[in-house]
């Protein structure tokens, strides 16, 4: 019992230190104040004044946009990848394999510089003008996430009985139909969760995108500013800004309902309950 | 034959990928490390890095960060993943979703976070650089380090604890003789997984010391806001030779995509 | 013309993987509704055979004919064939009645195009076009093929080619099957397989025997012109596994397709076939009915692969006269006196009798109860025989053995020496085996040779001196020759392997040792060994006959 007590009390408060910052911040999102610890009485405010931060509503755009449309890039090809790899010859296997685990266990600033170094090569010498720009940006983030939607792939594939696509061309499927009937359905949790974990890099991200990014998207002319970088920007030189509280508060919500839905998803995986479908007489 | 390479032929965009936006870079910044700027061949950035004691004193704060920091991560999250492996105490996956969410929200957001909460209750990184530094690394990374440490311990093969209870080992001894070994290829990639992020972090230090700690993470950036290409080059082919020697010493363990991948 | 009786027909179909030939030179054709057994150890090429016939695999010679059309190189989804997979193959994300559906739901039904006037509207069949060009560029990167043997078939595909391209055929349109169609046909397939009420179960909460009918009943509602069936009971426990068996042949009789089944149980091939063809190393050893198969085996391997038997070394004696077990038989085989045969005689052709009123006597050393008779193993001499009979006997008590002329069949003998065709020599004047050096005397090359302090080999006169190493040589070991040693480290051990394959013959086990690399011993040894033990091989030097590959005097020193 002893044991039981110590054992949580030690669990819970980690936990509460990890969240301290967080919660703070939220805490202090539902007063109109400068600086955080000082309290100026309940209100709402500050929520109303970031429905009017364009430079925030920007950056937030920026980097849902990118966020998504980097990783259904990633999602692609790195399904495609491991599909194709799985049917390869082991040696080609084995050597993109070997590829795909550069970007995995290499420094994030390593990956940045490099692309930034390549892109300003081919600026200077190919293209003889400045590249950088939303696609150099996009190219960094799916080089940040391709790799974890083949890792996530690979095992659903090689989990996957051979033999189930054999069946399918032997009921008459075309090669192409029987990847995409049978193929495709066995290894969707792989491709969702390898989707999911992209999205949380490139929102993550700050890095990569300081290093490639160039003018575009809702920025206009300006260096596309996502979350990260605008943050980045504020907080160097004073407090977090006032209106980024209640968006802290918004974001933890949309986490924490996110973290509900995968905690329901994973228990129900669990007990398996199937509904049945209609089905024409 | 002709059932195959349809298949195969999927991988080739990946592949070009791969090729143009891993491979190349790397060469590049090859390239960038031993020329200077008229393209000649030089050993300059070697030279330099190597003469400056300041560099070499980064290197130096950037290993000792990495080291304290991945053993800090050890100790703390090495009991929690124990005891969230632990059925009794972790029934339905919230706790371990409770140590995941965190990692959803904004890390550079988190990281301000930290420093105002910090200099609220008056540790200020302008004048406890290291103490802040530190607080924000632990704080950052301990889910890396719970998460794969948790993996291994949710494998850990439970007869093999009952007979060493069979044969007559104490709690201590259970514990040093088959459940630490049995979770060892979960510590080597929980270190991987926080060493080298932390030897090249950029925005912790910046952010939480104020300016007053340079890792390599900083001296990389630094290099690259001032354009001095083939000085950074060859910083990040240190930091990649680093991860290389990480590598080697560490595949003999297995589980070595397990960390990142396992977040889900 | 191929006889259209044959349902499908494979000819000089050979299959190799990396070098390896895995089916070699098989010849077989099937009737309409037959249900033949492709019988063997594992690894003997039954499945790639069966592979090769679904289009899994395609042949590297020979040519597959279904129903007189060539089918060698067509897609699996263009063959009327159907499989039953070893572990079902069901599509886990689709129920029961999605996963029988599956091929209809992909089916086209051919509608006749009409012009107005009724008549059938003539096309160029695009069909036969593109499978006759196909084939044509298949045969043009045919690699086992000669530039002669090209050209012929090429010209033969031309002329057909063109023979289409000039007849003009009724052309189809297609449609797919309705809903209710699909309905109907689900319906009845799950009432052959017993699964009636089961149609919307997920495949995951089905028991195995169930996964297993609905496999059936996926492949059989397509109503294939072959049914294929790859080791399909091997997941189900016995007692499913012997329901299964009589269920599978009711539904042979009633849907009247035929079947090609493959599978490593004896007992199944038995009880199910029409026609058992038995493999063994990517070769057919015997095809026939179950029974001429058991009465009659042609080797013997065959005689202890299929049943429970004694494998005895014997000799002719003299016409219809055969000698083992120190004893003489009458036989009804007729071979060449003095030749060494191989004799089997079946457990439960041996009859008991009082001592001294057979042909032989012996000594009861075991007795098993077996539910329906006893299994006794008779001591004769060192030789063991195991007989199956329903009396009881005491144990360790004389009896007398008689075993009739029809229970004596005998075969010719399979296997006496090794031969081994890539060998060479090596800087020290060992023989290389497959990579092991073996002590071996040179000086068998050569009349009146010897070798001297340098290794050289000199002739008689002391004239010449041969440097044979890297020279190539056949070498050859008798199979008695090969010792086997159990442990692998010790010094004398020249190679070492895995046993793969053991025969009993009443005194002594033949086996064959297969090393690392795949080079096989054949040997024999009267101590008991298993399946997949790991052994040493030492070969007496003088032992080893060596034959160079080119003349001796390429090798002069």
């Amino acid at each position: 019992m002893v044991k039981k007590i110590f054992a949580y009390s030690y669990i819970y408060l980690i936990l509460l230190l990890m969240y301290v910052p967080i919660l703070v911040l939220i805490a202090f999102s539902f007063t109109n104040s400068t600086y955080i610890g000082e309290w100026n009485g309940f209100s709402f405010q500050l929520y109303i004044n970031l429905f009017q931060d364009k430079e925030i509503l920007i950056a937030l755009g920026n980097t849902l946009i990118i966020a998504f449309i980097s990783s259904l890039v990633s999602t692609l090809i790195g399904t495609l990848g491991a599909i194709g790899a799985y049917y390869s010859k082991k040696r080609t296997r084995t050597l993109i394999e070997n590829i795909n685990q550069i970007p995995v266990v290499n420094s994030e600033i390593v990956i940045a510089l490099s692309l930034t170094v390549m892109f300003v090569f081919l600026g200077n010498f190919i293209f003889k003008e400045n590249i950088f720009s939303f696609w150099t940006l996009l190219i960094g983030h799916v080089v940040l996430s391709v790799p974890f939607v083949y890792l996530n792939v690979k095992p659903k594939l090689t989990q996957m009985d051979p033999s189930l696509y054999e069946a399918a061309l032997d009921l008459g499927c075309a090669p192409s139909q029987a990847l995409r009937k049978i193929l495709i359905p066995q290894i969707t949790p792989g491709i969702v969760s390898g989707f999911l974990i992209s999205i949380t890099l490139s929102l993550d991200d700050f890095i990569v995108t300081a290093f490639t990014r160039g003018p575009g998207l809702l920025s206009g002319e300006g260096n596309i500013e996502t979350l990260s970088t605008l943050i980045q920007a504020k907080i160097k030189k004073g407090p977090i800004p006032v209106n980024m509280r209640p968006l802290t508060t918004i974001i933890f919500l949309v986490v924490l309902v996110a973290a509900i839905l995968v905690t329901v998803v994973k228990n129900q995986s669990k007990k398996k309950v199937k509904v049945r479908k209609g089905r024409a007489a | 034959m002709k059932l195959r390479f349809q298949r195969k032929e999927l991988c080739i965009p990946y592949f070009v990928f791969l090729i143009l936006f891993v491979i190349i870079p790397i060469f590049l910044i090859i390239y960038y490390a031993f020329t200077d700027t008229n393209g000649n061949f030089t050993f300059d950035a070697l030279v330099n890095f190597f003469s400056s004691t300041n560099k070499l004193n980064v290197l130096l704060v950037s290993l000792l960060f990495g080291l304290v920091n991945t053993i800090l991560c050890l100790v703390i999250g090495y009991p929690i993943a124990y005891l969230l492996s632990n059925k009794k105490y972790n029934s339905n996956y919230i706790i371990v979703m409770l140590f995941v969410m965190p990692m959803w929200i904004n890390f550079v957001l988190r990281t301000g976070a930290t420093r105002d909460v910090l200099s609220w209750i008056g540790i200020s990184g302008g004048e406890h650089p290291y103490i802040t530094t530190m607080i924000g690394m632990v704080y950052n990374y301990l889910p890396f380090v719970i998460l794969p440490l948790y993996s291994t311990m949710l494998k850990l093969d439970k007869s093999q604890i009952e007979a060493a209870i069979d044969l007559g080992c104490n709690r201590v001894q259970v514990f040093t003789k088959s459940i630490f070994p049995q979770s060892i290829p979960g510590v080597i990639s929980a270190a991987m997984m926080v060493f080298m992020p932390t030897m090249s972090s950029y925005v912790i230090p910046d952010v939480l010391a104020e300016g007053k700690i340079v890792l390599f993470g900083n001296s990389i950036y630094l290099s690259y806001s001032n354009y001095q290409w083939g000085d950074g080059s060859f910083m990040a082919l240190i930091m990649l030779f680093i991860v290389v020697i990480c590598m080697l010493a560490t595949r003999n363990f297995g589980d070595k995509d397990e960390g990142k991948a396992s977040t889900w | 013309m191929e006889d259209k009786n044959y349902i499908i027909d494979l000819k000089n179909v050979s299959k190799i993987f990396d070098g390896v030939t895995v089916v070699d030179n098989f010849n077989l054709y099937v009737k309409k509704g037959e249900f033949i057994t492709f019988l063997g150890p594992s690894g003997c090429g039954k499945s790639t055979t069966l592979r090769m016939i679904a289009g899994f695999e395609f042949p590297s010679k020979g040519e597959i004919l279904l129903k007189g059309k060539d089918i060698t190189n067509a897609p699996p989804n263009k063959r009327p064939i159907n499989m039953v997979f070893q572990r079902y193959a069901l599509f886990p994300h689709l129920d029961v009645y999605d996963n029988i559906a599956f091929g209809l739901r992909l089916k086209k039904i051919p509608i006749e195009l009409l012009d107005e006037e009724g008549k059938p509207v003539l096309k160029v069949n695009k069909e036969k076009v593109k499978q006759l060009k196909a084939d044509i560029r298949h045969t043009k990167w045919n690699k086992a093929l000669t530039q002669e043997e090209k050209e012929t078939k090429i010209n033969e595909l031309n002329s057909k080619l063109e023979e289409v391209l000039a007849n003009p055929e009724p052309a189809y349109k297609y449609r797919k099957l309705s809903n209710q169609e699909i309905d109907k046909k689900v319906a009845r397939a799950l009432k052959i397989v017993d699964l009636e009420a089961l149609e919307d179960r997920d495949i995951s909460t089905l028991s195995g025997g169930q996964q297993q009918r609905v496999a059936i009943a996926r492949a059989i509602v397509n109503e294939p012109e072959i049914l294929l069936l790859d080791e399909p009971l091997g997941a189900l426990d016995l007692k499913m596994r012997k329901d299964m068996q009589l269920e599978l042949k009711e539904m042979h009789e009633k849907l009247g397709i035929t079947f090609i089944y493959v599978t490593h149980d004896q007992e199944e091939a038995l009880t199910m076939s029409d026609t058992i063809v038995v493999m063994k190393d990517g070769v057919i050893q015997q095809i026939g009915t179950p029974k001429s198969i058991y009465d009659e085996p042609k080797n013997a391997f065959v005689a202890d692969f299929i049943g429970e038997s004694n494998i005895f070394n014997a000799t002719m004696i003299d016409k219809l006269k055969v000698r083992f077990l120190n004893t003489n038989f009458d036989c009804l085989d007729d071979y060449p006196i003095n030749e060494k045969v191989d004799v089997v005689v079946r457990p439960e052709d041996v009859i008991i009798t009082e001592p001294n009123k057979g042909q032989l006597n012996g000594i009861i050393q075991n007795r098993i109860f077996k539910g329906v008779n006893y299994e006794y193993t008779i001591i004769i001499n060192k030789n063991e025989l195991m007989i199956k009979d329903t009396h009881e006997y005491a144990l360790n008590k004389e009896v007398g053995l008689i075993i009739d002329k029809d229970a004596i069949h005998i075969m010719k003998k399979d296997f006496v020496t090794n031969i081994y065709t890539d060998a060479y020599i090596s800087k020290n004047n060992k023989v290389m085996i497959d990579e092991s050096p073996f002590e071996c005397d040179l000086t068998q090359l050569l009349a009146g040779s010897s070798i001297d302090e340098d290794g050289y080999l000199v002739s008689k006169d002391k004239k010449k001196k041969y440097d044979l190493a890297d020279a190539d040589v056949v070498a050859e070991i008798d199979i008695n020759d090969v010792e086997i040693v159990d442990d692998i480290n010790a010094d004398e051990v020249e190679a070492v392997g895995e046993i793969v394959d053991l025969v009993y013959k009443g005194d002594h086990y033949q086996l064959i040792v297969r090393t690392d690399s795949e080079e096989d011993f054949v040997c024999v040894t009267p101590y008991t060994y298993n399946l997949n033990d790991k052994v040493g091989i030492k070969v007496n030097k003088d032992k080893i006959r060596l034959r160079l590959k080119k003349d001796i005097n390429e090798y002069e020193a």
